[in-house]
């Protein structure tokens, strides 16, 4: 047959099939409604778990961009998630830090130490708990952490050893519970009196919002005694070297050290990428369990859609008798079956990749859940729901095509 | 033109056998209007199947203009079907969801002739069957003879060389049958071969010559010749 004559075929088939899907119109919805919910569902999981993805990157990217923090002691567990470890022994020294800040531009944006203690605050004659934290005026930078309200303090308060104190919002929140303004206003840690310099962001952790942040310089001379830090936060000057940044740091702290090993080390090194590609390796599962359940209901679909097949193949035996005598080849039959049973699926697939985004809007909308459609999760559905047709579609359409002329225009 | 040798085909059904032809044989020229008749059951609609490449013989030969049948493809035998036979069928075998219309477009779909100029012969075939006034009807909304005529129109649309019918005016009044006939006539005079299935002896008077079937069999000879019939009476 010429190229023309294949594409009238090709026209007939699909008005053909369209015209027999619209003829039964309820069924045709009943056999499609499996691939809607199915790649509705797939679209909308995924979305789901995407979206857990983002927000926790979200939250990572919080702490500080390109991050790497050193701690004191030996490597516990999910470190990582340890912040602010007080009472640990201070162990990174002064001689470590001035290393880290001779470390090029390319390679290092900031650093910060600290240590922490808990400690007793005390305005007039109301008390709290907080962490007090001494560190450099770098630190919002690298933690990203920053004063919402007054100014953090400077190079020149850590130079002459100032008592001036950024508090959380907790801490501003149980000492001043009269809403008044704290600048200025002098609270005492461990008796030491401070003035109160700035009020520091709202970061929904307890650690962060429950802390007060001084000068190192103060900290040592009033509370701990120790020119050891607990912690330096180190940022890096991009994602691509922090790897790299951690090796260096690790090879010279530990020939500070005379130490051959980090199995030796009385430090270690939390890496803000293994976390984030831990996390988010854990939304990946997430999102995979979720889209591979949601196949299964695609699968289940494409069953579906043979079921009615193989019923529509079965109705309308006769029919394929008389397009047989008058000239019907088995794979004209067999393409009407098959356009057939792709305009099904094709048609649920796009209306489940509708459903599938109204159900990631709604819950966003309604749910509060972070919910993110990725065009590949879409592609994947639909894709895959065009296959289900075609496999689950091939089968009835072979069968019908394989029928005899004269035993099909004799069935009842 | 058709060649066929000792054919046999028998159903089982359960134990008893029928045996729907018992070794016919017959030859009919391209061009001629010949007649098969006989007693109903005899077999004359197995025949036609076979004729019409719809249905194979369990044994025996079928040579159609030259080929022989049996070695042809699936996709060899719908194109004979669709290309070179106009198949008149005695239940008419129209689409029920179908216009008259679309049933008689439906042999030039597998043609692949595009929508414009189908819808254009299938117009004038209907009309030339009288049936201008009713091509948007479904068979459902047909009389019998309407249906019968839609199936013949059908038939001829693709202009086939042979055109096999069934009891085509079985559902007629004398007059339009004899449109009919008439129309056979002078497609017959064009060239077309022309096999027809008949209880009505007039209507087998009408043809070139009769075969008379009786059980399977093609009975005296096979070889009924009208005119001679006519001239000796
Ligand atoms: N599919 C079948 N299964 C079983 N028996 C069959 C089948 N088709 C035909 N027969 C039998 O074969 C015989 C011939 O049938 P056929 O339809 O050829 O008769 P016919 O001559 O066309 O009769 P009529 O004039 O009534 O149309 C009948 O006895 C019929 O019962
Ligand atoms: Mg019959």
């Amino acid at each position: 047959m010429k190229l023309g004559a294949q594409m009238i075929m090709l026209w007939e088939n699909g008005a053909m099939s369209l015209r027999s899907i619209l003829s039964n119109k309820g069924r045709a919805f009943l056999t499609a409604l499996g691939v809607m919910i199915g790649v509705a569902s797939v679209i909308g999981l995924t979305a789901l778990g995407q979206g857990a993805r983002v927000s926790v990157e979200g939250r990572l990217s919080h702490l500080g961009a390109n991050l790497l923090i050193i701690y004191s002691g030996e490597p516990r567990g999910t470190s990582l998630v340890r912040q602010r470890t007080t009472n640990i022994a201070p162990m990174l020294t002064r001689e470590d830090l001035t290393f880290l800040d001779s470390l090029p531009q390319e390679l290092v944006t900031k650093t910060a130490p600290e240590s922490s203690m808990n400690a007793q605050l005390k305005v007039e004659n109301r008390n709290a708990a907080a962490t007090v934290i001494g560190t450099d005026p770098d630190y919002p930078d690298v933690r990203n952490f920053r004063p919402v309200y007054g100014a953090f303090f400077t190079e020149l308060d850590v130079e002459s050893r100032r008592n001036v104190a950024a508090i959380g919002v907790q801490v501003y929140r149980d000492l001043f519970p009269d809403g008044r303004d704290p600048l200025g206003q002098t609270i005492r840690i461990n008796g030491f009196p401070f003035q109160v310099v700035a009020i520091m962001e709202e970061k929904g952790s307890p650690t962060q919002d429950a802390s007060v942040l001084i000068p190192f310089s103060t900290y040592r001379r009033s509370l701990s005694g120790s020119d050891n830090y607990a912690i330096i936060n180190v940022q890096a000057a991009s994602p691509e070297v922090m790897y790299e940044l951690q090796e260096i740091i690790e090879r010279e702290l530990l020939s500070l050290r005379r130490v051959p090993s980090m199995e030796f080390a009385n430090f270690y090194i939390a890496n803000q990428m293994d976390l984030i590609s831990t996390v988010t390796g854990v939304a990946d599962t997430f999102t995979l369990l979720l889209g591979g359940i949601a196949a299964i209901s695609l699968l289940v679909g494409g069953i579906g859609i043979m079921n009615i097949m193989l019923v529509s193949v079965a109705e309308r035996t006769r029919e394929i008798g008389v397009r047989m005598a008058l000239g019907a080849k088995p794979r004209h039959i067999m393409t009407q079956f098959l356009t057939e049973a792709i305009i099904l699926s094709a048609g649920g697939g796009t209306i489940g990749v509708l459903l599938g985004n109204l159900f990631s809007w709604g819950a966003q909308r309604f749910g509060g859940l972070a919910s993110l459609v990725t065009p590949e999760s879409v592609l994947l559905a639909f894709s895959f729901a065009l296959a289900t047709g075609l496999f689950f579609g091939g089968y009835p359409a072979y069968r019908a095509s394989r029928l005899d002329p004269i035993e099909a225009l004799r069935y009842e | 033109m058709i060649r066929i040798r000792d054919i046999h085909k028998q159903y089982e059904m359960g134990p008893t056998v029928v045996h729907a032809l018992d070794g016919v044989s017959m030859d009919i020229t391209a061009g001629e209007f010949v007649a098969i008749v006989g007693p109903s059951g005899s077999g004359k609609s197995t025949l036609m199947n076979i004729i019409g490449c719809l249905d194979t013989p369990d044994r025996g030969e079928y040579v159609l203009a030259g080929e022989p049948v049996a070695e042809l493809s699936d996709d060899q035998l719908a194109e004979i079907r669709n290309l070179r036979i106009g198949f008149v069928f005695q239940n008419f075998n129209l689409l029920p969801r179908a216009t008259a219309l679309e049933n008689v477009e439906l042999p030039l779909i597998y043609r692949g002739r595009g929508a414009r100029a189908r819808r254009r012969v299938a117009e004038e075939m209907l009309e030339r069957v009288g049936l201008a006034d009713r091509m948007t009807h479904l068979p459902s909304e047909l009389s019998g003879g309407q249906r019968q005529r839609v199936a013949i129109a059908r038939a001829l649309v693709g202009g086939p060389s042979v055109i096999l019918a069934d009891e085509p005016t079985g559902a007629l009044d004398t007059r339009t049958g004899g449109e009919i006939m008439d129309l056979f006539h002078r497609l017959n005079r064009d060239g077309v071969t022309v096999i027809l299935v008949t209880h009505d002896p007039a209507l087998a008077a009408q043809t070139g010559r009769s075969f008379r079937l009786l059980d399977g069999r093609i009975v005296g000879n096979g070889l009924i010749d009208n005119r001679r019939e006519e001239a000796v009476q």
